[in-house]
Parts: structure tokens; C-alpha cells; sequence
């Protein structure tokens, strides 16, 4: 059967730090979010930020996809050609549209870094990427709902989430998801979704004073600290919290940045302006 | 200890006392066995040669999924030969029911036991694991299985209430209400005697579905019915819902609209897990463009598409043009290939095939399968069709195709206000 392709803000699938399944020769593997989103193949409209040939043989390309909640890394090598040549040929920054394979790095137990390997990418215009946002939204949000309830049971019980109405495989992600994340704060996934839904009433958030001030500072820290190598992203919520900045506003300051193309994370956990 | 010796007397049944059984236990840990061992050294002391150490005795309403060990007795009540793949190979297997006077549960059995419907036996070491929401045992080659002297009383089984769009093949003892969509009266010949059975659709607000009916009940066309106790197959790639004379169907006193039947578009993993279905409207976005989409070449003689004038079956062939889009569909839950024809094609891109072929002549075949792809890709659709399952997947034979969009601005609005009052 073929594995659909799941809706997930970049915000929620960099937060996986569990793989599940794959352990037979013919049993798919799936990268678990934090509100049990079992990611195997995933569909993504989004702004292509930033191309990049990352191997001395010029066949590996890495490309930045950001959304309103986070960027997603995308690879394309010689055995995605036509992802590969679409990408050593595209313009930044353009809408586009990939179909791709959820992949999993796993350098030591408890770190994972995600990133997609694109089957199909196309070039888009914006109202498709806004539909996307919007249907990702009410993905995410059936997640944090199915969450809460499976919370409510005791123990967590699969049969009782597809009884109320969620669909099977959604089922089996929130209940191994409550044991891999026991601690997932929803708070963050619905503060994420407030985010990305904000992004049709322009402006509203970010007239927001506070906002406005905090992405001013943390812009200046970034071009402070970033040298050639980038700025480590802890430097820079320390040196928030120096300014007395609490830490998730320079952390929702910094993801709005990106999302306006001011700052782009050239390799994980650094970042740079542009 | 109690419960050891509790464990142990299931074990053994009525054969021996359970003071001689508790008298027996005290020894052995009087000798310092651990306790686990010492409980073992009973059940061989006691010649449980019949019964493998710690199998638990159940009624069949008692396995719950997880059970290991279980010995239980039931009475099959139906058997069919399965032939699966099982980790890359062939195997024949034998899926059915089997019934107690608590509960009738479906198993399977991974080798051949022999085992025909009506046979009474034991089961030991059997283990059950969950099945679309119950217990279901299983029959492996460590079960031993023989026949059991005992008479049993089959449970009356309250059947199960379904929708028409949640009827899936494998299912039995139904219960669906719905309208008599059409009917059709046939004959036929089953094990040379000639036989009636009345054919058609039935349908609810949530679905459409085949229907057989292997007796006169005396059907008509649009009123509304309830069966109980029909069953379900997969037949040509759609679930068929299957009622015979022990099956009771109930005419009811009510209507339901044609326009209130099957009117809202269906989640595709439903479409996916239901085994596909009839006349099914769907929703999702467009995520793949499949090869073999655009200008094609078809075998005059068989219609197969065609690579190169080359059919596999007829050999060299002059093709025919063609013109279809295979479009992977894909609402987040699960994903279809809807298969646009000619006509469907012509359509949705507001051109004909002439137009394309001027264009390939033109620009090349790509210029077709770019445009296709500009509109296509990404773009949310809804598609009508039967929707066929096989190994491989779910294809459906697009009849009506529209693209959709909503109200973005409106519906995040809505989104969002909801988010709001539900915190």
C-alpha cells in the first residue's frame, strides 16, 4: 500500500527525536513527531529559501523549505535527478511544491535530525501554498486534539481513539507518541498553529509590539555572532536572556525571522542573516 | 501461592486434588526451589503431559487480544482457504469463525489442521491477538488441536451496526440500514442447481455499496431496509455486502432523499482500508503526476496503452492515440490513483486531445505533460468514481472531476476562532 503523504509543519517534524518501525525487510519506517504524526512521505508547499551543492562530486544538492512554523532541509542526490537538476536550476526564493520520503539521522541515542528527500517538486504559486497552510493547520490541530483526548484515557487505548473517530494511524502515532514524548507540551503545538494561521491576517502578530522589538534585537544578535560560520542558536537565547529577553520570545523571534528570509540556519543549530 | 496453585489446577483439571496439588508445591519449596520452578515440577509431577505447563483455560467472550497460552473449545463455524504472502512467501492459510456460548470469534490457522465447519475441538496453546477492533485467535503450528466430546450452544452473537461506508471486506454478522439504490434479479448456477439472487446498490447518507441477496425478501426499489446478519466480500476490487435466507431484512416505515445519499466526500484512508468502494466522491490534493499520463498510444486490437509501437500481447501494432491523466490524490490520511480518461482529460484542462497533439508536434510530448502538471500539481480536487482495490493500491475510475478552493482567508479565520474558544 502506498504510505500517505502527511501534513506537518516544519515545527513539529524537526522536533522528532523518535523512528519507529522498519525492522523487517518490508516494513516502512516512520519518523514520529511529538503530537504522533507517523511520517513516512510528506507533502510540503513552501518558500525554497536557499540552494546549496553540498559534495565535492557536485551530485548532492541541499535546499531550505520554510513554512510559518520552521524550515524543512531538503537533499536531493543522483538518485533524485529530476528533483536534483529542478533545484541545481531554481530560483530563490520561489513557491514550491514536494512529495518526499521523511528521513531520519540518528548520530547518537536521542539525536535526531529530519530532513525530506523529495520523490517529486514542482514550482508553485502562492495561493497553493496557502492552501497548504491551511490544511496543515487542520491536520495539526485534529493532532493536538487527538493527543488530549488519548491524555484523558487511562492508559491511552488505540481502539478507543478510532472509536471516537480518528483515523486508525493517527491512533497508533498518539499512543506511542505519548510514551516517546511524555512530556509534549501543547501549548507550543497550539501557540505553532496560532503562528500559522496568523499568516492570512498579515500583520496582526507581528504589529505586536513586543514582537516587533524582540526580532529587531535578536536580528542584531545574529549579525553579531554569526562571524562566517553562523551564530550557534544557544549563543544566541543566552545572549537574549542577557537582555532580558525570555527565551521563547527570542526563539519566536528568531523562527519569524527565517519566515521572513532575514536569517536562513545554514546547518543545523547555526544561523546566519542574509 | 494460592494463585500459583490456582494457575496450576486450571492447568490440570479435575485429575487430582488441589490439597494434593498445594501439598505437593509446599515440598518443593520446602526444598528451597524457586517458586516459578517449583510449579513446574508439580504440573510434570502431576502428569500435565495433556496440557503444556501454564496454559489458561477461557470461554471464548473472556480471550482478549495479547492472550498467550489459551486453551479454549469452540465449535467452527465457518472456514475459508486464504492464500497470502507472508514476509516475501506463498503460504495457504485458513481463516473462519469459531463459536462458543459466550462469543463467536474469528481466527486463523497458519497450517492445515483438517478443520471443517461444524467440527468441535480443543484448542491448546492458541494465542489471539486484535483484528479490526476484537479478539482474534490464532492457530499456529504449536497449537495442538483435537476433537472435543462436548455439545455446544452457539452464543447468539449480537450483530454488529455498521455505516455503509465503514463496511469493509471480511466482515460478518452485519447489520446496515440503507435504500435500495436499484435491483436487479438474476440466475444462476451454483453446484449445478440453478439459483435466484437479487443484485444491486444500497446506499445511506455515507455510502454506496453492492449488494447480493441469496433469497427472495421480496425487495423493491427506493424503499428503506435494515439486514442483519448479512456478511461482506471483496468482489472485483469493491466491498460486496452478502445476505442469504439466514439473514433477517426489515422494511422500515422511512425515507431517505437520493440527494441525502453518499453526498459528502469520503477520507481517504477510509476509501483505502474499506477496500475501495462504488460511486465514492473524494477530496485531496494532487502530490504526483504518474508516468503514462498525457498523449498515449493504445493497441488497436486489445486497448492496452502502448510504448514505442510495441503492445506486449499483439506485438507490433499501429497505436491509437490517447489522451488520460494518472493522478496520485492525497488528502494526509491515505492516497488514491485517479485515473482521468479522453473525455475527463479534455475537461479539466479545457483542451482537446487535438490541441495536444498540435502541441507535441509543436514543443514536444513534455509540453503536454508540463501543463498538466502546472495545473494539476499541488492543486486540492475532488474526484467521483468507483474506487477498486488491489495489492497494490486503491485506483479509481474518475467519472466527474473538479478542482476545488476554498475561502482561505475565511476558513483559517474560522480555524481560528474555534482554537480560540476551545482554550
Amino acid at each position: 500500500m502506498r504510505e500517505p503523504a502527511l501534513r506537518v509543519f516544519a515545527g513539529e517534524y524537526n522536533e522528532a527525536t523518535h523512528q519507529v518501525g522498519g525492522e523487517g525487510e518490508k516494513e516502512p519506517s516512520y519518523i514520529l513527531t511529538p503530537l504522533g504524526a507517523m511520517v513516512n512521505r510528506l507533502f510540503i508547499v513552501g518558500v525554497l529559501t536557499d540552494v546549496e551543492n553540498v559534495s565535492a562530486e557536485g551530485d548532492m544538492w541541499r535546499a531550505h523549505v520554510s513554512d510559518p512554523t520552521g524550515i524543512y532541509a531538503v537533499y536531493a542526490g543522483q538518485y533524485q535527478p529530476e528533483a536534483a537538476a529542478f533545484l541545481a536550476e531554481a530560483d530563490t526564493p520561489s513557491y514550491v511544491a514536494i512529495t518526499g520520503k521523511a528521513r531520519g539521522y540518528e548520530p547518537e541515542p536521542d539525536v535526531l535530525f529530519v530532513s525530506v528527500r523529495p520523490e517529486v517538486i514542482w514550482e508553485v504559486d502562492s495561493q497553493l501554498r496557502d492552501y497548504w497552510i491551511l490544511e496543515t493547520s487542520r491536520h495539526t490541530r485534529q493532532r493536538i486534539e487527538a493527543v488530549e483526548e488519548a491524555r484523558r484515557m487511562n492508559p491511552p487505548s488505540r481502539a478507543r481513539l478510532t472509536e471516537i473517530g480518528y483515523p486508525p494511524a493517527l491512533a497508533t502515532g498518539v499512543v506511542t507518541a505519548l510514551q516517546a514524548y511524555p512530556d509534549v507540551d501543547l501549548e507550543h503545538y497550539r501557540f505553532l498553529l496560532r503562528e500559522a494561521l496568523s499568516h492570512f491576517s498579515a500583520g496582526k502578530i507581528s504589529t505586536s509590539q513586543e514582537i516587533d522589538e524582540a526580532e529587531e534585537a535578536v536580528l542584531a544578535l545574529v549579525r553579531d555572532c554569526e562571524g562566517d560560520d553562523g551564530a550557534l542558536w544557544d549563543e544566541i537565547v543566552e545572549r537574549g536572556e542577557e537582555q532580558k529577553l525570555e527565551r521563547t520570545l527570542v526563539e519566536e523571534a528568531l523562527t519569524s525571522l527565517m519566515d521572513k528570509g532575514l536569517v536562513y540556519e545554514p546547518i543545523l543549530g547555526k544561523l546566519k542573516t542574509t | 501461592m494460592d494463585s500459583i496453585v490456582d494457575d496450576v489446577m486450571t492447568s490440570l483439571g479435575d485429575e487430582v486434588s488441589r490439597d494434593q496439588v498445594k501439598k505437593k508445591l509446599q515440598t518443593f519449596l520446602d526444598y528451597g526451589v524457586p517458586l516459578d520452578q517449583a510449579r513446574q515440577a508439580v504440573l510434570k509431577k502431576f502428569g500435565a503431559g495433556s496440557a503444556p505447563a501454564g496454559l489458561t483455560t477461557k470461554k471464548l467472550a473472556e480471550v482478549q487480544p495479547g492472550d498467550r497460552r489459551l486453551q479454549v473449545t469452540g465449535k467452527i463455524v465457518a472456514i475459508e482457504k486464504w492464500d497470502v504472502e507472508v514476509r516475501g512467501e506463498q503460504r495457504t492459510i485458513f481463516r473462519g469463525l469459531i463459536g462458543d456460548d459466550t462469543e463467536v470469534l474469528p481466527f486463523t490457522a497458519w497450517k492445515d489442521f483438517g478443520l471443517q465447519s461444524g467440527d468441535v475441538v480443543t484448542l491448546k496453546n492458541a494465542y489471539a491477538n486484535e483484528w479490526s477492533g476484537q479478539a482474534r485467535l490464532n492457530i499456529s503450528e504449536w497449537t495442538e488441536v483435537s476433537p472435543a466430546e462436548v455439545s455446544i450452544q452457539l452464543a447468539e452473537r449480537t450483530p454488529q451496526r455498521f455505516k455503509v461506508i465503514d463496511l469493509r471486506p471480511g466482515l460478518s454478522n452485519v447489520e446496515v440500514k440503507g435504500k435500495v439504490l436499484s435491483l436487479e434479479e438474476r440466475e444462476v448456477t451454483v453446484d449445478g442447481d440453478s439459483k435466484k439472487v437479487y443484485t444491486g446498490l444500497l446506499g445511506d447518507p455515507s455510502g454506496k455499496i453492492q449488494y447480493n441477496a441469496w433469497h427472495d425478501f421480496g425487495l423493491q426499489e427506493n424503499e428503506v431496509i435494515q439486514v442483519s446478519g448479512a456478511y461482506t466480500k471483496s468482489w472485483r476490487g469493491t466491498p460486496q455486502l452478502v445476505f442469504d435466507e439466514r439473514a433477517t431484512v426489515k422494511k422500515l416505515d422511512e425515507k431517505i432523499a437520493t440527494e441525502d445519499i453518499a453526498q459528502r466526500p469520503v477520507s481517504l484512508y477510509k476509501v483505502v482500508e474499506g477496500g475501495g468502494g462504488v460511486d465514492i466522491i473524494m477530496e485531496g490534493s494532487v502530490i504526483e503526476i504518474q508516468s503514462g499520463s498525457g498523449l498515449i498510444e493504445r493497441c488497436p486490437q486489445c486497448n492496452r496503452a502502448i510504448r514505442d509501437g510495441i503492445c506486449v500481447i499483439d506485438g507490433e501494432v499501429t497505436g491509437q492515440p490517447d489522451l488520460r491523466i494518472k493522478a496520485v490524490v492525497d488528502d494526509g490520511t491515505g492516497a488514491v490513483t485517479a485515473i482521468l480518461d479522453r473525455e475527463m482529460t479534455e475537461q479539466m484542462m479545457e483542451k482537446t486531445m487535438e490541441d495536444y497533439r498540435r502541441l507535441a508536434r509543436e514543443q514536444g510530448e513534455e509540453a503536454v505533460d508540463r501543463e498538466i502538471q502546472q495545473r494539476l500539481m499541488a492543486h486540492p480536487i475532488r474526484v467521483t468514481g468507483n474506487a477498486l482495490a488491489d495489492d497494490y493500491g486503491v485506483t479509481v475510475i474518475v467519472r466527474d472531476a473538479t478542482l476545488i478552493m476554498p475561502d482561505i482567508a475565511a476558513e483559517s479565520q474560522r480555524l481560528l476562532e474555534e482554537l480560540e474558544v476551545t482554550e
